[in-house]
């Protein structure tokens, strides 16, 4: 750096005295309410180590050379409605209901595949008819018990829009290879073959023992599932990413931005292992490790410099840690959602302020080497599933800070500030002490199963808290600007959702009908042989599971049932209460 | 009894299988803080268990926190076996992500209150001393 830092540090120590200081006296203030950052605070910036070009170790600047942004339409142009909204996070009732609203969704323009919420029966590995799912079939998302449930889900997707022409995203994480085995199934049905599939599930299991806690098995065990995928899917399925990790669930539950950091990457350290430990190349399956999403907080400028540790951080791992040579190895790919509001920060209160929110989430991201989405639609706090009109909001935003105000016209436009490199590098630092922390132990599952990961989130959500309540963190609406003098701003969503709710609530009995009819049609002594394979090859470590799923898939036996048999062999997890 | 008030017992209680428990636990400590005694029931709890637990642990209050849209087969459930074995006087509140439509019913059900998102915990606190039953 050209610049003196000597000089710069003494210019700022006279500044200080001779300009600041009158300024504080005169507006009456003991400390300044801003700071100032100098070509001092980062030392050793090194530009081309630092930070480095677009889509170039280490990838600071942005995953990819320039992001793919849509380009503007030309005046009178009119795109085709639920573009984007065709790849949002979908999915209810029993198969018939998601199937019609993919149809109707197809009708608005969807030519994309589905990006599929299930229940929490399914995620959990519990079939419909299973009394203690009572009240959740078709809620969360839609039922699926087996194959059958596929074929009816999927009936919208066929010529243009088949198998081997769309991706399809899954989150399932704790059965996610029996979901995947029901796909390849599907595939194999319908004379499609495995390796022209594209789809990525959510199959991020340590991430379930730390939040969302849709686990099943222990967590030994559920990474012999991950090492199967892994194998499986770089072998048979090279279209087919192997899981999509993050820390937003992670945030989502409480962790401070440096916890969602350190343990993402420890997570992905744990399964890069597995792979390897299964002899493979870490440059042969690296690359099908995607992001769903990282982060999540209106802190603007910490989110835009996490997302540029995060991805200097991965690539060094892959590189360093890992020695992978393939640069498609190192790159930290994520879907749709890169910085962001952080979806726990939407209110109840005055819930149209969360627009505004996401909107400062949408400017993170696009400064940040992202879209400009604006997440999520406004009305998030307000009831399971968006309104179509706070998704219209929601888009609208990001059209609006791409082309009215051309925010996404320059890559990392905020590389070189002195504040943000600063930043960027405390982030970065405080994010490899604590991941070194969890090494120390052992490694993330270790950490878990000694309950640290959960006793130090647990501290980090109720700290939260606190400072919520103490007002050291301030939501508008909620712990500051509530008196009497303030409009309670009311919203009326006057657009249904697309999910019919009468279907909805009817979803349960119909699900477990539909599930009788199968088990009545099936031939149950190829069940019963199936399963009892099943556990034989559970039993023996070494075995991959995925070709014996699939074989039950095509047999129609349901979820449960080899779950059930897994959990007889594996065990089940039982979190720690505190 | 020797005449001193003993601490109010809440427990809080996840039924179904909803995994968001950041509010459950947050309340668990933070209830504790107020100077209630909390225990909490870790994921995945069905109506039967919780009731059981509630009776085991001689609970004066159930928080019941639902974020998955079960909610209104979870808490009428657990009100009705709760009337099942007889006990009238445990305060039944819930929480999570419940649509302000759906709040007359659950109360017409049993449920005294729901406090969502947003809520400081002093206020549950002060509803509970000044609701508690017994």
């Amino acid at each position: 750096m050209a610049n003196n830092l000597e000089e710069i540090k003494k210019e700022r120590q006279e500044w200080e005295e001779r300009t600041l200081k009158p300024a504080l006296k005169r507006f009456n203030l003991e400390k300044s309410p801003t700071k100032f950052y100098t070509p001092a605070d980062v030392e050793d910036f090194d530009f081309l180590t630092k930070v480095g070009f677009p889509g170039q170790y280490p990838f600071t600047a942005g995953t990819y050379a320039t992001y793919p942004y849509r380009p503007a339409p030309r005046r009178g142009v009119v795109q085709a409605a639920g573009l984007r909204r065709a790849s949002m996070y979908s999915g209810y009732g029993a198969p018939e209901d998601c199937r019609d609203y993919y149809k109707e969704m197809q009708k608005r323009g969807q030519r994309s595949g589905p990006n599929l919420a299930l229940d929490l029966a399914t995620q959990c590995g519990y079939d419909s008819d299973n009394p203690i799912v009572r009240g959740e079939i078709g809620k969360t998302g839609v039922a699926i018990d087996t194959l059958r449930d596929f074929e009816v889900l999927f009936e919208p997707f066929q010529g243009e829009m088949n198998l081997d022409r769309i991706a399809t995203n899954i989150t399932i994480n704790a059965p996610a290879n029996i979901l995947m085995a029901m796909y390849f199934a599907l595939a194999e049905k319908r004379g499609i073959h495995l390796n022209k599939l594209a789809a990525t599930p959510q199959n991020d299991i340590l991430k379930e023992f730390i939040a969302r806690g849709t686990y099943i098995f222990p967590p030994r065990p559920s990474m012999r599932m991950m090492r199967d995928s892994i194998v499986f899917f770089t072998k048979y399925t090279p279209r087919v990413n192997i899981t999509s990790i993050g820390g937003y669930h992670m945030r989502e539950a409480g962790c401070t931005r440096e916890q969602d950091l350190a343990w993402s990457m420890a997570i992905l350290e744990a399964y890069l292992q597995e792979g390897v430990n299964a002899g493979l190349d870490v440059d042969s399956f690296a690359p099908r490790i995607s992001v769903n999403a990282f982060g999540g907080d209106m802190e603007f400028f910490s989110e835009v410099a996490f997302q540029r540790a995060a991805r200097r951080m991965w690539a060094k791992i892959l590189k360093e840690k890992f020695g992978a040579k393939n640069e498609r190895s190192l790159l930290l790919r994520q879907s749709l959602m890169y910085a962001h509001m952080g979806y726990y920060n939407c209110t109840k209160q005055r819930p149209l302020n969360n627009l505004a929110r996401s909107v400062v989430g949408g400017m993170a991201s696009a400064l940040s080497g992202g879209p400009p989405n604006c997440f999520p639609p406004y009305d998030e706090a307000l009831g399971l599933g968006w309104s179509l009109e706070a998704s219209q909001l929601s888009e609208d935003a990001s059209r609006i800070l791409q082309y009215e105000a051309k925010l996404t016209a320059v890559s990392d436009p905020l590389a070189g500030s002195y504040y943000v490199e600063h930043l960027t590098d405390e982030i970065e630092e405080a994010g490899w002490k604590e991941l070194e922390k969890v090494e120390s132990m052992g490694g993330i599952v270790a950490a878990i199963e000694n309950g640290y990961i959960q006793r130090e989130l647990a501290k980090s959500a109720y700290k939260r808290e606190k400072e919520m309540e103490s007002g050291d963190v301030l939501r508008v609406g909620v712990n500051c600007f509530v008196g009497e003098s303030e409009l309670e701003v009311e919203v009326k969503r006057s657009v249904p959702h697309p999910y019919d709710a009468a279907r909805r609530e009817e979803a349960e009995e119909k699900q477990i009908h539909n599930l009788a009819e199968v088990k009545r049609n099936r031939d149950n002594r190829a069940v019963t042989q199936l399963l009892k394979e099943l556990e034989q090859k559970a039993k023996k470590e070494d075995e991959n599971l995925i070709p014996q799923f699939t074989e039950c898939a095509k047999a129609y036996v349901t979820e449960q049932e080899m779950c059930d048999v897994l959990r007889e062999v594996f065990g089940e997890y039982e979190a720690a209460t505190f | 009894m020797n005449g001193e008030k003993r601490r109010i017992r809440v427990l809080m209680a996840k039924p179904g299988l909803d995994g968001h428990d950041r509010g459950a636990k947050v309340l668990t400590l933070g209830l504790r803080d107020e100077g209630m005694e909390t225990i909490y029931t870790g994921l995945r709890q069905s109506p039967e268990k919780i009731t059981q637990a509630a009776i085991q642990e001689d609970a004066d209050v159930i928080g019941l926190s639902c974020l998955s849209g079960a909610h209104k087969y979870l808490f009428p459930r657990v009100m009705e076996l709760l009337k099942q074995k007889g006990i009238e006087d445990v305060l039944v509140v819930g929480g999570g992500i419940i649509p302000e439509e759906d709040i007359p019913f659950l109360k017409g059900k049993g449920v005294s209150e729901i406090f969502g998102p947003g809520t400081a915990i002093k206020e549950i606190a002060d509803y509970i001393r000044a609701n508690v039953r017994r």
